[in-house]
């Protein structure tokens, strides 16, 4: 069966670690509203995630579907490796 | 000197059929002493953040058991 690439792993580590990141920003700045720091930190991270996410998608494929990321031809989003068999 | 880790004593009863523990230990989250969360606290790298759990050091709090002599330090 095709193995994935090393970078796969790294760059979908990346992305979790980039997602935690936003999560825990997240909920620190809905009781903290007037944090500005945390307020830029936290668009970088956006920022940040949407190159991860485009890396991501340009060499393995949409990590979403239903609209929320691009599909290559064939139809691709639901090929393998699904989360749990990363 | 202020230590996460509380005790209590246990009722240790004239039947007990086995050895008593005299004095059981539990530890408390740093969360508890902090109220309301600061501005600006230290923070961790995104990889470490993940493994540790938590964004901000100071609520870095992982769990030794007190068999465990290990105690701090990134696990």
């Amino acid at each position: 069966m095709k193995q994935l690439p090393a970078e796969y792993y790294q760059l979908l580590e990346q992305l979790q670690a980039v997602d935690f990141v936003l999560v825990e920003l997240n909920l620190y700045l809905d009781t903290h509203n007037g944090d500005e720091e945390a307020i830029k930190q936290f668009n970088y991270y956006v920022s940040e995630r949407k190159k991860l996410r485009k890396a991501y998608e340009s060499q393995f494929g949409p990590l979403m579907h239903f609209g929320h990321s691009y599909s290559g031809t064939p139809w691709d989003w639901d090929d393998a490796p699904w989360p749990w068999q990363v | 000197m202020f230590t996460p880790n509380k005790t209590y004593y246990p009722y240790i009863s004239p039947f007990d059929p086995c050895k008593p523990i005299k004095v059981k230990t539990y530890s408390t989250p740093p969360n508890l002493y902090m109220g309301f969360q600061p501005p600006n606290l230290p923070q961790f790298s995104p990889m470490e953040a993940l493994r540790a759990g938590t964004l901000w050091k100071p609520f870095y709090d992982p769990y030794f058991s007190p068999y465990e002599k290990v105690k701090g330090g990134q696990s």
